[in-house]
C-alpha cells in the first residue's frame, strides 16, 4: 500500500480581490522526508500555493491534507501547530537583535510581565542545533552576519516551532555560490533527519543538484511532477516556459571601435555612508556590450546611479566619448547622448499613476520635438509618439491615455527600453533589463541591445542573471564588494571560475 | 474599448465620490439639526434659497467662492508636487495688506493685483528655501510662518494701516483702484472672473507645460523625476511661487473688489480663515483646478446661505456652522485619504 502523503492539497484555487486568477485548481503532494522542488517562472503561483500551505492566504476553493487529515489554516501560526514552516525570501529578523532572540520572538510568554527564560530557551536551541549538526551565533546581533548565516537562522526560527515540513522561498536568491553550497548541505542535512522540504525556485541548476522530486508550475496550473533523477535541465525548462528555450542569442562577431565610456578610480558611497565603489576603472567601447555580473548588493547599483548622475562621486573620473561628465546631473547626459534602463522599474523608470504617453517622453519631456510656444507640451505629437513605440516595440497596453500601472510588468520594461534606446543614444546602461520579465519579452530585450551593439553603441549592461551577462557580453567584468575580481571574456572563461570570483575569490590557475 | 473606460472611469470616479460625500455630509447634518431640535429640512431649504434662489444669492454665493478657490489652487498645486502646503492663511494676509498699500500709492488696480502677486511670492520663498536646502517639513514652516503673518498684520493692521477716519478699519483702496462690479449692489466683482482665470491658468500650466509635466512628475515619484532629468527642488520651488502668487491674489482682490469696506476690518475677521477653507475645497475638488472651480461654489453657496438659514429657519449661526464643518469634514474624507496613503507610503 502506498504510503499517505505528509502533504496533500486538492483542487487549489486562488483568486486574489482583483480578479487575478493566480491558482486554478492545483494538485500538490510531498511525501515525507523528500526535498521537493517547486519550479516556475515569476508569477508561476508557486509562493502563493506555499503561503496558502503556510496559513497566509486562505485558498478560494480547495482542501489541504496533513498525513491524510483534512486541515483548515487560519493564520501562519495554525500551520506551524501541524508542522507546516516557511522561511521567506524577504528576511523577517530583528536586525539588532542576536540570534538566540530572535528565535524565541513570539515563544517568549504570553502575559505581560511573564519572565523570559533566556537560558532553558538558549539550553533548547543548543541541543536542536547539536542534533541537526550545524551551528550559528547567538549571541551576536543578526546584522553584522553573513547573509547565508541571517538565512540559517531564519531556518532554526522555523526548526525551533518543531516543524516537520520546511518550505523554502527562493532561497538562494541572495546567496552567492559558495553559501548556496553551504545551504545545500544543510538542507541534506535537515533530510537525514527526516525532515520534508519544499524548495521553491526558478533556477534548473539548483533544483537538480538539492531535490528528489520536481512539481513544475505554469500559469497556476500543474504542468506536472517528476522524479528529479530521471529529469533532465531541458525537460525540465520545457516544463516550465511551454516551448523549448532559445538559450543562445544571435551575436555575431564583431570589433569593437573607439571607447565611448570611460570610468576612471570612480569612488562612490552607498545609503548608509560606506564605500560602495572603490576605485572602479574600465571602458565601454562603440559596439561592444560590457558585463557586469555579481551577486547583487556589491556597488553596482551606487556604480550605475553615479554614471547616469543620480548619486554623488566621491573620486575620480567619468568620460562620455573625451568629455568629462563627472557630477553632471541626467538632464545634462541625457543631452549628451546617455540613456539609461534603471534597475528598478516600478521606482525609478516609470511614474506609475501617469499614463503611457506621459511616461513614454520622460527623460525628453523638454525635448524641442514635443514642445511648442510658452513651453506647453504638444500632447498630440506625444500620443503619437507614444503609439509609435508601442507598435514598433509591440507592447501590450491598453492605449496612450492608459495608466501605465495598467500594464504587465514586461509590457513596463519593454516601455523603458522603447523610450530609452528611442532617444538615440550612444551610451546605453542597461540595469537588470529583463528582471521579473516574461520569456518572450526577455528575448526581445536581450535581442534588441545586440542590435544595438551592432548599430555601434556602447553598452553598459549589469545583472544579477549570470546566463544574461554570459550570452550577451563581449566582455564582461565581475563585481565584488565594490571592485572588480576580474574582467573576461565570456568564452575564455567556465561557469565554475565565475561561481568563485563571484564569491570573490579569484582563480589564477 | 478598454481604454475608453478606464478613462471615463478615472474621471467619473472622484466625482462621484466628492457627491457622495456632500450628501453623507447634508444628511449627517440634518440629523444633528434634528436633535438639536430644529427643522433640517426648513433649515437646507433657507440655505438652497438664499444662496441659489436668487441673482442677488448667487451673487452672495461667487463672491464668498472667490477667495477660497484662490487659496484651494495654492494647497492643490503644491499637492500635485508631492507637498502639503498650509501656508495660504498667511500669504493672504499680505497679500491684502500690499494691495492696500500698493493702491494707496499709485490708485491702480493693476498695481494693487501686482502687490499681490509680489507678496505671494515673498512670503512663499521661506518655506520653499527652507525645504529645499534645509530639509524643514513643509507643515511646520507654514504654520509657524502662518502665525508671524498673523501678528505682523495684525500690528500694521492696528498701527501704520489704521485708518485716521475709521477705528474698525484699514486705510481703503483708493475707488480708482477697486475692481468693477460685475452686479450692480452686490458684492460680486471682477475678483471672481479672476479667480476663474487662475484656475483655468493653473490647469494649463500643469496639464500643458513642461513645468506642469515636471511638478506633477515630481509629486508623484521623486525619484524617477530625478531619473527623468527633472530637478524636483526646483519643482518644489515653482510649485510654491505659483501657489503663493495665487493666495496673494486671493487677499489682493479681497481687499479691492469686496464691497462695502475695500479695507481690512480691524481685527482682519474679514481675511481670516480662507487659506484654511482652500485646503477643503482643494481636497473636494479633488486638487484639480477645474475641480476646485466646482467645489468653491458650493463652499461659497454654503457660506451664502447660512445668513439665512438664520434668518428664515431661526438656526443659531453656530449650528450653521456646526453644519458646515460636517459637510467639509465628509467631503475632505476621500481627497484627505488619497493624500495621507501616499504621504505614509513616501
Amino acid at each position: 500500500m502506498e504510503e499517505v502523503p505528509i502533504i496533500e492539497m486538492k483542487g487549489i484555487v486562488k483568486i486574489y480581490p482583483d480578479g487575478t486568477k493566480a491558482l486554478k485548481g492545483v494538485d500538490f503532494s510531498v511525501k515525507k522526508g523528500e526535498i521537493h522542488g517547486l519550479l516556475g517562472e515569476n508569477g508561476a503561483g508557486k509562493t502563493t500555493l506555499m503561503k496558502i500551505l503556510s496559513g497566509m492566504l486562505p485558498p478560494t476553493e480547495g482542501k489541504i491534507y496533513v498525513n491524510g487529515r483534512e486541515v483548515r489554516f487560519k493564520s501562519p501560526a495554525d500551520a506551524l501547530a501541524n508542522g507546516i514552516g516557511m522561511v521567506h525570501q524577504h528576511f523577517t529578523l530583528v536586525e539588532v537583535f542576536d540570534a538566540l532572540h530572535n528565535i524565541i520572538l513570539g515563544m517568549e510568554g504570553h502575559g505581560l510581565f511573564s519572565k523570559i527564560d533566556v537560558d532553558k530557551a538558549r539550553a533548547k536551541l543548543q541541543k536542536l542545533m547539536d542534533e541537526l549538526n550545524f551551528q550559528v551565533p547567538l549571541e551576536v546581533p543578526v546584522e553584522t552576519l553573513p547573509v547565508g548565516v541571517q538565512q540559517r537562522i531564519e531556518i532554526l526560527k522555523v526548526l525551533y516551532r518543531n516543524v516537520d515540513v520546511l518550505i523554502l522561498d527562493e532561497p538562494t536568491a541572495v546567496l552567492t555560490p559558495i553559501e548556496v553550497k553551504e545551504l545545500f548541505d544543510v538542507l541534506r542535512k535537515l533530510k537525514e533527519q527526516g525532515k520534508t522540504i519544499i524548495f521553491i525556485s526558478h533556477k534548473l541548476r539548483e533544483v537538480m543538484e538539492i531535490t528528489d522530486r520536481v512539481t513544475v508550475l505554469r500559469k497556476g496550473e500543474v504542468i506536472g511532477t517528476v522524479n528529479t533523477n530521471e529529469a533532465t535541465p531541458q525537460l525540465l525548462a520545457r516544463m516550465m516556459v511551454g516551448r523549448d528555450v532559445v538559450l543562445r542569442i544571435q551575436k555575431p562577431p564583431k570589433e569593437p571601435g573607439e571607447p565611448i565610456l570611460r570610468v576612471e578610480n570612480l569612488w562612490v558611497k552607498g545609503d548608509r555612508g560606506e564605500d560602495a565603489v572603490k576605485g572602479l576603472s574600465f571602458e565601454v567601447r562603440a559596439g561592444e556590450i560590457f558585463g557586469i555580473a555579481g551577486v547583487e548588493g556589491n556597488g553596482q547599483t551606487e556604480l550605475i546611479e553615479a554614471i547616469t548622475g543620480l548619486r554623488k562621486i566621491e573620486k575620480g573620473r567619468v568620460i562620455l566619448n573625451g568629455k568629462d561628465i563627472t557630477g553632471r546631473p541626467p538632464k545634462e547626459l541625457y543631452n549628451l547622448g546617455v540613456a539609461h534602463i534603471p534597475e528598478d522599474r516600478t521606482h525609478m523608470g516609470l511614474i506609475l499613476d501617469m499614463t503611457v504617453a506621459e511616461n513614454s517622453i520622460l527623460g525628453l519631456h523638454w525635448n524641442a520635438k514635443f514642445t511648442g510656444a510658452l513651453n506647453s507640451i504638444k500632447w498630440n505629437t506625444v500620443k503619437a509618439y507614444a503609439q509609435e513605440l508601442i507598435e514598433k516595440f509591440e507592447i501590450v497596453a491598453p492605449g496612450v491615455d492608459a495608466p501605465v500601472k495598467s500594464l504587465s510588468g514586461g509590457n513596463q520594461q519593454k516601455l523603458i527600453v522603447a523610450r530609452e534606446v528611442s532617444k538615440n543614444p550612444e551610451l546605453i546602461v542597461a540595469s537588470q533589463p529583463t528582471r521579473g520579465v516574461d520569456v518572450a519579452s526577455t528575448e526581445y530585450i536581450r535581442n534588441y541591445l545586440v542590435k544595438l551593439r551592432n548599430e555601434n553603441k556602447a553598452v553598459l549592461l549589469v545583472s544579477a542573471d549570470l546566463d544574461e551577462v554570459l550570452q550577451l557580453s563581449d566582455r564582461m567584468a565581475i563585481m565584488y564588494e565594490g571592485q572588480f575580481v576580474g574582467i573576461v571574456k565570456p568564452e575564455e572563461v567556465t561557469e565554475e571560475q565565475i561561481g568563485l570570483m563571484m564569491g570573490g575569490i579569484k582563480d589564477e590557475s | 474599448m478598454k481604454a475608453d473606460r478606464s478613462m471615463i472611469s478615472s474621471f467619473i470616479k472622484p466625482i462621484m465620490e466628492s457627491l457622495i460625500a456632500v450628501a453623507i455630509g447634508v444628511l449627517i447634518g440634518a440629523i444633528v439639526l434634528k436633535f438639536s431640535g430644529y427643522s433640517p429640512i426648513k433649515a437646507y431649504v433657507a440655505l438652497v434659497k438664499g444662496a441659489v434662489g436668487s441673482a442677488y444669492g448667487w451673487s452672495m454665493t461667487l463672491s464668498a467662492a472667490t477667495p477660497i478657490i484662490l487659496t484651494a489652487l495654492t494647497f492643490a498645486i503644491s499637492a500635485r508636487t508631492g507637498i502639503f502646503n498650509i501656508g495660504a492663511e498667511g500669504t493672504v494676509y499680505f497679500g491684502a495688506i500690499a494691495a492696500i498699500v500698493f493702491t494707496n500709492m499709485f490708485a491702480n488696480p493693476i498695481w494693487g493685483l501686482i502687490g499681490g502677486i509680489m507678496a505671494g511670492i515673498l512670503w512663499a520663498l521661506p518655506a520653499a528655501l527652507l525645504k529645499v536646502y534645509r530639509g524643514v517639513h513643509e507643515v511646520i514652516s507654514t504654520i509657524m510662518l502662518n502665525w508671524i503673518a498673523f501678528f505682523t498684520a495684525l500690528y500694521l493692521v492696528l498701527g501704520p494701516l489704521a485708518n485716521p477716519n475709521d477705528p474698525n478699519k484699514t486705510l481703503e483702496v483708493p475707488a480708482s483702484a477697486r475692481l468693477p462690479l460685475l452686479m450692480r449692489g452686490s458684492e460680486l466683482s471682477l475678483a471672481f472672473i479672476i479667480a476663474i482665470a487662475a484656475a483655468i491658468i493653473t490647469y494649463y500650466i500643469l496639464w500643458h507645460t513642461v513645468l506642469g509635466f515636471e511638478l506633477r512628475a515630481s509629486g508623484y515619484n521623486e525619484r524617477a523625476a530625478r531619473y527623468g532629468g527633472i530637478n524636483p527642488k526646483k519643482a518644489i520651488i515653482w510649485s510654491f511661487l505659483i501657489g503663493g502668487i495665487m493666495s496673494g491674489i486671493a487677499g489682493a482682490t479681497e481687499v479691492m473688489g469686496r464691497p462695502p469696506s475695500y479695507a481690512i476690518s480691524q481685527g482682519m475677521a474679514n481675511i481670516y480663515g480662507y487659506g484654511f477653507d482652500g485646503i477643503g475645497v482643494s481636497l473636494v475638488g479633488r486638487n484639480h483646478p477645474i475641480g476646485i472651480i466646482f467645489s468653491g461654489i458650493f463652499f461659497g453657496a454654503l457660506k451664502a446661505g447660512a445668513t439665512y438659514m438664520q434668518i428664515d429657519a431661526g438656526v443659531p449661526l453656530e449650528m450653521v456652522k456646526v453644519v458646515q464643518g460636517i459637510i467639509v469634514v465628509a467631503v475632505a474624507v476621500p481627497g484627505l485619504w488619497d493624500l495621507v496613503k501616499k504621504v505614509v507610503r513616501r
